[in-house]
């Protein structure tokens, strides 16, 4: 169905962006042949992006930039070509699902691609219907995409660029907005493609997904600074860290053991054994325990079989009942669509249940204004873009306060702490339009930690943030919690639950599933698999022991050495 | 939530052609416009509300009853009050209340006619019907990605407003120039977070071939069958006696 590719070669691109000036690629080189998977990993800014942007033709066509260097396709050169030109040989993926769907229902979705090269009306129809095979959304057929779920939006993403024939396929952070089921759709996707013969090269920010890729390129500052078969280049911790990349869990651990060990957890457990662990050393501080006292205290927000039906849409939560107390780490999970954000928006009274009550130390949040609540409850939205308006960042956190009649000597105080708490107090004069979205991220909390509340609310606080970025956040709240605010996290991600979370409520279809400390769930495998979670290598391999290890440190704390190991 | 005003049904009138409707409905409305007495236009009323009903799309107007019912209200009572009365015009007593009524059944047929079409036409039909009565591609597109884009930012607008509640903005309080200040914090957000989506809009219609320089084509369509065709005799031979009524003088209060 597609043109048939032989090799996508890149030599030594460089790419020099004028408005602001910036040299964003520098001598890059890599190839992918056909059938190939390869997968690119880095920092934020570190050129990622561009590189992709370059093959495709969005740069320099439509983001002006001086291009210099090759890319050729079977030879032929690329490089400066328009996009349009390009579009039915090299398609692209993007991370923002919503952005690049346009029609109402799936089938006029794939039908748009090809019909914009001047395919023939009755090939376009046998191309939808295969493209929908491809990706299994044959029966979604006639459905309005914006109904469609996360995973099934970026397959219909795909499958809408399949029917145009492409050869490459260029994935720019696809999995990124994902959860944990969708991800594991798109990856199943790449791997039917690549089987097929497509050349394909994903962007991503995990490392898990794209072990079984055939190569992996590091990149910082706008080079490629290491490529191998990522299963031997994930093993190089260093490299990892230094291009702001989350690490493999194992490799880590293989590190601080001075071993060699291999990546898939199954594997590890057989060659730790082989070494001479037959088990882990008890648990000297159980999850239970790490539990602050406060939290067994009076809650501090009571939900009583709350319900909530959208104004003409399904009921959104059932029958929710949970307490949470001050001090806490809640990690809330269950995937896109689930609940979650429902039940998150009525803890600071956003939304008005349509049956139950939600009480704020004792009080029903319905008869209290809505500003009272958020100066209890914080609420920080999923994208920080949503609430930034201010000509400073100091102004920016001076907005809520000022709201509930701060001012004078008291705001310019109130503000500083903040700046400190986020680690900002050096950019307070900035403009938040200019910061990084790490720094974007933490402003946003800065924001809603100005009001001062008990209880805070995080919707993905980590999302599209590197590693760095995401550690820095997290960190913060670690500072935050240990001055008493109670952490309520939603998320998707299992590292993040892992080794921040004390207590997990799993939603699932619009129902608390599971209410319980950390350990108990990830050790119930039904749990588990209901939630589409999987715990990161590190907890899988404690658990493969019979244990909970939240991190690789005490993983290697509780690992019953032999002498030789210690 | 449920921002977009088509309907999807099997009804009759959904299957109709997409330039049939167009056409159909751009007779109705200059139907509806000629003549300003309610008896005759309160045929036509009735003749959209059946339709709607037989397409199932009273939702539409349920929705909307916040404008639908306000529109009517309004409408009748400054037409009524602001009635012409011209030289020559029907004698005073009813007519000022009878023209009130007739230009706010007029108004509300437009409406319901519009919401139809809306309900019964997805912003495809929409644009290809467009393109069938000479509207260049672009425009056509833009005309609905604009319907399409609509609930999105509708969407992105309530979300920042619920982000600024919960930092304390009250749209509620203060004088009037005050209130519209407050408007700020919700309206950067927006307009910088449309910026950005245009911009990653943009970039995925270019991957999609936008601009090959090709000649466009699309799915296979049923060409205008017997049923298309009688839509717009129906609504072709209303039009041809509104305007006989029309230039015989009649159904108008204030004459022509």
């Amino acid at each position: 169905m597609s043109v048939a590719l032989r090799r996508l070669e890149v030599r030594a691109l460089e790419c020099r962006f004028a408005d602001p000036p910036a040299q964003a690629l520098t001598g890059v080189s890599l190839t992918v042949d056909a059938g190939e998977l390869v997968a690119i990993m880095g920092e934020s800014g570190a050129g990622k992006s561009t590189l992709l942007r370059c093959v495709n033709g969005l740069v320099p066509s439509l983001v002006p930039a001086a291009c210099e260097g090759e890319i050729l396709l079977d030879g032929a050169g690329v490089l400066g070509v328009p996009v349009g030109m390009l579009a039915g040989r090299v398609a692209m993926v993007f991370q923002d699902f919503e952005a690049q769907l346009f029609s109402t229902n799936v089938r006029l979705e794939v039908a748009f691609g090809p019909a914009q090269l001047g395919v023939a009306p009755y090939e376009i129809e046998r191309r939808v219907a295969a493209a929908l095979a491809r990706v299994g959304l044959t029966d979604l057929v006639a459905r309005d995409p914006r109904a469609l779920s996360g995973g099934q939006k970026q397959r219909l993403a795909i499958a809408s660029i399949l029917a145009m024939a492409p050869a490459v396929i260029l994935f720019d952070e696809a999995a990124t907005d994902l959860d944990p089921v969708g991800r594991q759709e798109l990856y199943a996707t790449l791997q039917r493609l690549r089987t097929e013969g497509l050349a394909l090269v994903a962007v991503e920010h995990e490392i898990d997904p794209v072990l079984g890729a055939d190569r992996l390129y590091l990149m910082r500052a706008g080079a490629i600074v290491a490529s191998g078969p990522p299963a031997v280049l994930a093993c190089d911790v260093d490299a990892f860290l230094a291009c702001g990349v989350r690490p493999h869990d194992l490799a880590v651990l293989a590190r601080r053991l001075d071993v060699e060990l291999p990546l898939a957890v199954e594997d590890a457990v057989e060659a730790l054994r082989r070494l001479g662990v037959s088990r882990l050393l008890p648990a000297t501080k159980d999850a239970a325990s790490r539990r602050p006292a406060a939290a067994d205290g009076p809650p501090i927000l009571e939900v009583e079989h709350l319900s909530y039906r959208y104004a003409d849409g399904p009921g959104a939560v059932h029958d929710v009942s949970v307490a949470i107390g001050a001090g806490e780490v809640i990690a809330l999970i269950g995937r896109n669509g689930s609940g979650k954000t429902t039940l998150a928006k009525h803890l600071n009274g956003l939304l008005r249940a349509t049956s139950g009550t939600v009480r704020l130390d004792g009080a029903d949040v319905a008869t209290v204004p809505l500003d009272r609540v958020a100066q209890q409850v914080g609420y920080v939205f999923q994208n920080p873009d949503d609430q930034l308006f201010a000509a400073t960042v100091a102004d920016e956190i001076a907005f809520g306060p000022r709201n509930f009649g701060l001012a004078g000597d008291v705001l310019t105080t109130r503000v500083e702490e903040v700046l400190a708490a986020v680690g900002l107090a050096e950019r307070r004069d900035a403009d938040p339009f200019l910061l990084s979205k790490g720094e974007r991220q933490r402003l946003a909390v800065a924001t809603v930690l100005a009001m001062a509340p008990r209880v805070l609310i995080l919707d993905e606080p980590t999302t599209g943030l590197d590693y760095p970025q995401q550690r820095q956040m997290l960190e913060l709240l670690v500072r935050l919690r240990a001055r008493g605010t109670t952490i309520v996290l939603a998320t998707h991600s299992p590292w993040v639950v892992a080794e921040y979370a004390e207590r997990v409520l799993l939603m699932h279809a619009g129902r608390l599933v599971f209410d319980g400390p950390l350990a108990t769930f990830v050790a119930d495998a039904t749990l588990l698999q209901a939630a589409a979670f999987e715990p990161p290598p590190a907890m899988r391999l404690g658990l493969a022991f019979g244990r909970v290890t939240r991190t690789v440190d005490e993983l290697v704390a509780a690992l019953d050495l032999p002498t030789r190991l210690r | 939530m449920a921002l977009s005003l088509y309907i999807d049904r099997a009804s009759p009138l959904h299957r109709r052609h997409p330039v049939a409707k167009l056409a159909a409905m751009i007779l109705f409305f200059a139907a509806t416009f000629l003549l300003d007495d309610p008896v005759p236009i309160a045929p036509l009323t009735v003749a959209v509300l059946v339709a709607t009903a037989a397409a199932h799309a009273f939702p539409n107007l349920w929705r909307l009853r916040w404008i639908v019912g306000p529109v009517f209200v309004f409408t009748l009572a400054i037409w009524t009050l602001f009635y012409p009365a011209p030289a020559g015009g029907a004698a005073a007593g009813t007519a000022p209340w009878r023209f009130g009524l007739g230009m706010a059944l007029k108004l509300e047929t437009f409406l319901a006619t519009g919401l139809l079409f809306l309900a019964t036409t997805t912003v495809e039909e929409f644009a290809f019907a467009l393109r069938s009565l000479g509207v260049p591609y672009r425009a056509g597109f833009v005309v609905t990605l604009a319907f399409r884009l609509v609930p999105v930012f509708l969407e992105s607008a309530l979300t920042v407003v619920d982000a600024q509640r919960c930092r304390g903005l009250d749209f509620t309080r203060g004088r009037v120039h005050q209130r519209i200040a407050r408007y700020v914090p919700v309206i950067v957000p927006v307009f910088i977070g449309g910026l950005r989506r245009a911009d990653r809009m943009a970039f995925a219609l270019e991957v999609r071939g936008f601009s090959s320089g090709r000649r466009r084509t699309g799915l296979p369509r049923p060409a205008a069958n017997a049923g298309d065709w009688l839509l717009v005799a129906v609504v072709g031979a209303a039009f041809v006696g509104y305007v006989t009524l029309w230039m015989l003088g009649t159904g108008r209060i204030v004459p022509r």
